[in-house]
């Protein structure tokens, strides 16, 4: 693991940012992609690059697919490499079908699952050229399930799980995995705000009684983009106490 | 680059890339199509293919509508290249 290069997509915040560190922590060069706010950026690659050697920050839009190309080719450039990429940016616009704005249909169609597929598409040349690469996808309980007030980003996320399926098989020659890690409930800054009786209810339903933890996402994440996962690929993991 | 030597450049470029352990570069007929008969490549082999020309020649295969014009067969590889490399 150590000197490959990992491009973390909403690498800044909740598990994307717990997924940076786990990177760094096995010695891989991370870059945490965010969007929007540069000092919350800044302080968390500092806050990660404690673990380990320094990450990096780079900012793109992944919805936007010309931010997303030249996001990857700076990275080629400094580093001539690429070998992990995880989509695990994402958004939420909740709110039931029938009063949707179409705006938030679109929003989330282009973030979550159109993102990931500019993402993968600009890195896949690179892991082509060098016969190993690893994507790992974060979906979500909702591309399994369904979920009322959820019809765009389960649509998202279940789209991004089949989207992974079949790139595996387009790439599984050349040595390069594709697969999908689905989080449950995670104790995140969003979890946090939470109030009680909310959190009572979600609890309540997950088997194990409890919230999972952002490092309980990021091992799995780790595995799968080390050479051990080598022979797994097209799947995913659910990492939900047993929710679905 | 003179075409003919091109040509012979890419026939064995073909071969290593694509790791055609059985085939010698008199094997390829530079008119015949590279894919979907003679050489018995398929369209992921042609993944590999772009990634090694862009590499070596410094051009770029954009999508699947050039690559179609481009592997056309060799004498349109070569052809492809002399027009568009840098």
């Amino acid at each position: 693991m150590p000197g490959r290069v990992a491009l973390v997509t909403g690498g800044t915040k909740g598990i994307g940012r717990e997924i940076s560190r786990c990177f760094v922590q096995k010695g891989i060069r991370v870059y945490m992609n965010y969007s929007s706010d540069d000092t919350a950026a800044e302080s968390a690659a500092a806050e990660v690059s404690k673990a380990g050697i320094p990450a990096k920050i780079i900012k793109a839009d992944v919805s936007d697919q010309e931010q997303v190309n030249s996001m990857v080719e700076q990275i080629l450039k400094a580093e001539d490499r690429l070998d992990i990429l995880v989509n695990n940016a994402g958004i939420i616009r909740d709110g039931l079908l029938m009063l949707m704005p179409d705006i938030n249909w679109k929003r989330v169609i282009d973030v979550n699952l159109n993102g990931a597929c500019y993402c993968s598409k600009a890195v896949l040349r690179s892991m082509v050229g060098n016969r190993w690469g690893r994507i790992i996808n974060i979906i979500s309980p909702s591309a399994l399930l369904g979920r009322a007030g959820q019809t765009n980003y389960s649509a998202s996320k279940g789209g991004l799980l089949s989207f992974t399926r079949s790139l595996a098989r387009e790439m599984a020659r050349f040595g390069i995995t594709v697969n999908a890690v689905s989080p449950g409930v995670i104790e995140t800054e969003l979890t946090g705000t939470m109030q009680d009786n909310i959190r009572k209810e979600f609890i309540s339903m997950i088997p194990a009684g409890r919230f999972g933890r952002p490092e309980e996402i990021s091992n799995a994440v780790s595995f799968l983009a080390s050479d051990e996962a080598g022979y797994i690929t097209g799947e995913y993991i659910s990492i939900d106490g047993g929710l679905t | 680059m003179e075409r003919e030597g091109l040509i012979e450049e890419l026939k064995a470029l073909i071969i290593k890339s694509l790791k055609l352990e059985d085939v010698l570069p008199a094997d390829i007929e530079p008119a015949d199509p590279l894919f979907g008969s003679g050489l018995g490549l398929d369209s992921i082999d042609a993944l590999e293919l772009v990634v090694a020309l862009e590499k070596k020649y410094g051009i770029r295969i954009p999508d699947e509508d050039v690559g179609k014009e481009a592997f056309a067969s060799v004498n349109a590889l070569a052809d492809y290249i002399i027009k568009n490399k840098p």
